[in-house]
């Protein structure tokens, strides 16, 4: 290794903050070059010298302030969220349990009736009498003009179709 | 006295002891301290970013993965909040001036002090013409002792990156002892 590429590593050499074998290659070529020792020994110097200043130098708390300090960074009560904590208490848990809740209400919403009816028969009165309300409806605001109806015999695949005007006059159709 | 450990001190926090939080702090209180206020050059503002630190770290130590140095997670995290300040506030003269007068009085014997003045208004002089960058390499890596690895951690950046920042850094500083100090070469010359 010559000079310029040791005093390029010198920096680094002086906190033995390279690979073992550059270290031992510049060790060998400090050991026979004064000129980069002597900057070697500068680097050391100078480090040495700050670091010792930065030991020295150091401000501290007063114990009150640091109490102080310590007592504010614990004061948020809401910050600490432990991985243990129920889920309720983290934010995303909580809005996707709501999500799944509400999607579940609207399914049991819709779905119950179905349920619950199970195992009774329906009210055939009830049933026809709704049914002829919803025709009628659908007669009064479509204001159809004719209704048609047919009825297919299995025996013999007759078909008969009525037609009723909106006088509700029938008319017979074989 | 049997002292707990950091892991058992971190679970005992989390299970909302908070008098465990101070415990758990309390070996790095110094080292926080200094590393904000080298890096700001201000006391004052090295508490408050010590504080707003503190509150992070209480916040967010459900986050902190116990395989993992706890002195590197708290360090980043501080280190995070200085980097912030720093972008906050414009650097003025009279900080500087202010960092200059804090840094003397560290020793009651005349002579020790007066040296130490000395060269503490010449690091402090190096370190203010570090880049933050720079800055906060040198000091982990030379104030607080992280290896080159943890500091690539800390300042989240690699490890060449923190090679590079260190290696100007340790020049910038040795130039500023030579141009300074003539019995700083007197000193090197008396030891070869």
């Amino acid at each position: 290794m010559n000079c310029k590429k040791v005093r390029r590593w010198l920096p680094l050499m002086v906190g033995k903050d390279l690979s073992p074998s550059k270290i031992s290659s510049i060790t060998a070529h400090l050991e026979k070059c004064p000129e980069c020792r002597q900057e070697y020994d500068s680097y050391s110097l100078a480090l040495e010298k700050t670091k010792e200043w930065l030991e020295e130098d150091k401000p501290d708390w007063v114990e009150r302030e640091w109490q102080q300090a310590v007592q504010e960074a614990v004061k948020d009560k809401e910050s600490v969220i432990s991985p243990l904590a129920p889920w309720p208490f983290k934010k995303a848990w909580a809005f996707a349990l709501m999500g799944v809740l509400a999607v579940a209400l609207t399914l049991l919403l819709v779905i119950k009736p179905f349920f619950l009816g199970e195992g009774t028969a329906p009210d055939s009165e009830l049933l026809s009498r709704t049914q002829a309300q919803l025709l009628g409806s659908t007669f009064q605001e479509s204001q159809q003009e004719v209704v048609r109806m047919t009825m297919v015999l299995p025996e013999t695949g007759q078909k008969i179709i009525w037609f009723f005007d909106k006088n509700f006059e029938l008319e017979v159709k074989e | 006295m049997w002292m707990k450990n950091e892991d058992e001190l971190v679970s005992e926090v989390l299970e909302g002891d908070q008098s465990s939080f101070e415990l758990l702090l309390r070996p790095y209180r110094q080292g926080l301290l200094n590393m904000a206020y080298r890096m700001t050059g201000n006391v004052e503002e090295a508490k408050e970013i010590c504080q707003e630190a503190l509150i992070k770290i209480y916040r967010y130590l459900h986050r902190f993965k116990k395989e993992k140095s706890f002195k590197s997670w708290v360090y980043k995290i501080t280190m995070n909040s200085a980097y912030d300040s720093l972008r906050k506030r414009k650097k003025s003269e009279d900080i500087i001036e202010s960092q200059k007068r804090q840094a003397f009085d560290v020793s009651s014997d005349p002579e020790k002090q007066f040296l130490n003045r000395e060269i503490g208004t010449k690091i402090e002089s190096c370190l203010q013409n570090l880049s933050p960058k720079e800055k906060a390499v040198f000091l982990l890596r030379d104030g607080d002792g992280f290896s080159v690895e943890e500091t690539s951690k800390i300042l989240k950046c690699s490890s060449l990156s923190v090679r590079t920042h260190l290696s100007r850094a340790r020049k910038k500083i040795r130039a500023q002892f030579e141009q300074s100090n003539l019995g700083f070469r007197k000193e090197v010359k008396s030891e070869l």
